[in-house]
């Protein structure tokens, strides 16, 4: 590492709130780390301070609730989600978005809150969590509030989570469980890229739902299709969404086409 | 900041820098030179090393995280001077040329078939997708993890449909 920051460990959620409140805006919250230390390693992160939110007692792993459904807390690693049988039967749009999340090593690290508080295009688990229609739960000293995924992004890497917030987790709907989907990522090399163009599709309570990576400065989210809808209108709706740009990974052009075939495979695989 | 921690079944108790990575941790203050440095960005797999069970990068880790943990490194495979059996069938396969993904390769493959005695060639080709080898050598790493894991004999003959 390049320079010396402060590394702080709270191992309670009243101390990781405390410190939120005092160092907010020079802090960095390190969950896996695999975006945060890279990106401080090559100089285009500088935080004052480190805050591990794995060491805080509580932020561990899932949850199931009835009413709720599947909450995926702080410390979750994408890997922790896969290895649940539970998850991989009722939601099997969220597990196949997070087993084409990069590399098993980095899966064993990278978090769930991680990949969606990062605010990437590419966040491979946004996609499935705007379809589930999965809220976050947005934490402080000041207390908690919910925000629903679609208003939750505000930019490239920007969301609205405040400086003396965390997102501490994830609410999937128990509405949601056992509704049928898949992800179809597009990458230059096979189980270890950042996507080309994502397409998520969900099919629930005759709806059709997608989520799409890497098309927009924000993950984009298409609700209100009809599972009767013709395949034309819900690649016409996929299309008039998104907003992709041409850069190192591949052509505006490119992605757009990548995104009809995407879709049009996934509603014949989820429909048929 | 001081951590205590166990790395290849013996006990550290050491004082490192905040914005220490594991892998600078491992290498420069301990001497475990077995971990490699590749990218130093998470892609390549070269410092694997096995933290609580579980295979990460230690290129990606901060030492100050591995406080309280158990690390395993590749200078915990060989036991007494001998080989352990994943070493020893890289070797009968030639699944080694110049080593440098050899480390983390290796462990890759300890996780690997702890959680799966029996992998199947698909099995292993995604437990090994963030290892590379840029030498060209994953059919001959592939037979030696069908061999450590009894599906295949000693000269590559498959044991089983």
């Amino acid at each position: 590492m390049i320079y010396n920051f402060k590394y702080l460990a709270p191992g309670t959620r009243g101390e990781l709130h405390a410190m939120l409140a005092d160092r907010g805006p020079a802090a960095a919250l390190l969950s896996g780390g695999t975006d945060l230390l890279v990106n401080i390693r090559n100089g285009v992160v500088r935080p004052e301070c480190v805050i591990n939110v794995k060491k805080v007692k509580g932020f561990e792993g899932i949850t199931w609730s009835a009413e709720e459904g599947l909450i995926i807390r702080a410390g979750c690693t994408i890997n922790d989600l896969l290895r649940d049988a539970r998850v991989r039967a009722d939601y099997p749009l969220l597990a196949a978005c997070a087993h084409d999340l990069a590399s098993y090593q980095i899966r064993n690290r990278a978090t769930v809150v991680g990949n969606v508080a990062n605010a990437s295009p590419c966040s491979d688990m946004a996609a499935a969590l705007l379809c589930l229609k999965a809220r976050a739960v947005i934490s402080s000293s000041r207390g908690e509030r919910e925000v629903a995924f679609p208003a939750f992004f505000k930019g490239v890497k920007k969301t609205v989570i405040l400086p003396d917030e965390i997102l501490e987790r994830i609410i999937v709907p128990a509405s949601s469980a056992g509704a049928p989907g898949d992800y179809r990522k597009l990458k230059r090399i096979s189980g270890h890229d950042l996507a080309i163009v994502g397409v998520a599709l969900l099919k629930q309570d005759g709806e059709i739902r997608l989520g799409i990576s890497s098309a927009a400065p924000t993950p984009v989210y298409v609700g209100g299709l009809k599972t009767s809808d013709p395949a034309d209108l819900v690649v016409a709706a996929a299309l008039e969404a998104v907003h992709p740009i041409s850069d190192v990974r591949c052509t505006r052009e490119y992605r757009e086409h990548m995104i009809q075939v995407y879709v049009r495979r996934l509603l014949e695989e989820v429909q048929g | 900041m001081k951590i205590k921690l166990t790395i290849n079944g013996a006990a550290y108790e050491k004082d490192v820098a905040e914005n220490s990575t594991l892998l600078r941790f491992l290498r420069e203050d301990l001497g475990l030179t077995g971990t490699k440095e590749g990218c130093g960005a998470g892609e390549c797999g070269a410092c694997t090393v096995i933290l609580d069970g579980r295979t990460v990068n230690a290129c990606m880790v901060l030492a100050a995280e591995a406080d309280g943990a158990t690390v395993k490194t590749i200078e915990g495979e060989a036991r007494n001077g001998k080989l352990s059996d994943i070493q020893e069938a890289f070797d009968r396969h030639h699944a080694v040329q110049c080593g440098f993904c050899s480390s983390g390769m290796v462990l890759s493959v300890r996780e690997l078939i702890e959680r799966n005695p029996r992998p199947s060639v698909g099995e292993i080709k995604e437990g090994l997708e963030g290892n590379f080898c840029r030498c060209t050598g994953y059919t001959q790493i592939i037979e030696a993890v069908l061999d450590v894991t009894g599906q295949i004999d000693r000269k590559g003959e498959m044991t089983h449909a």
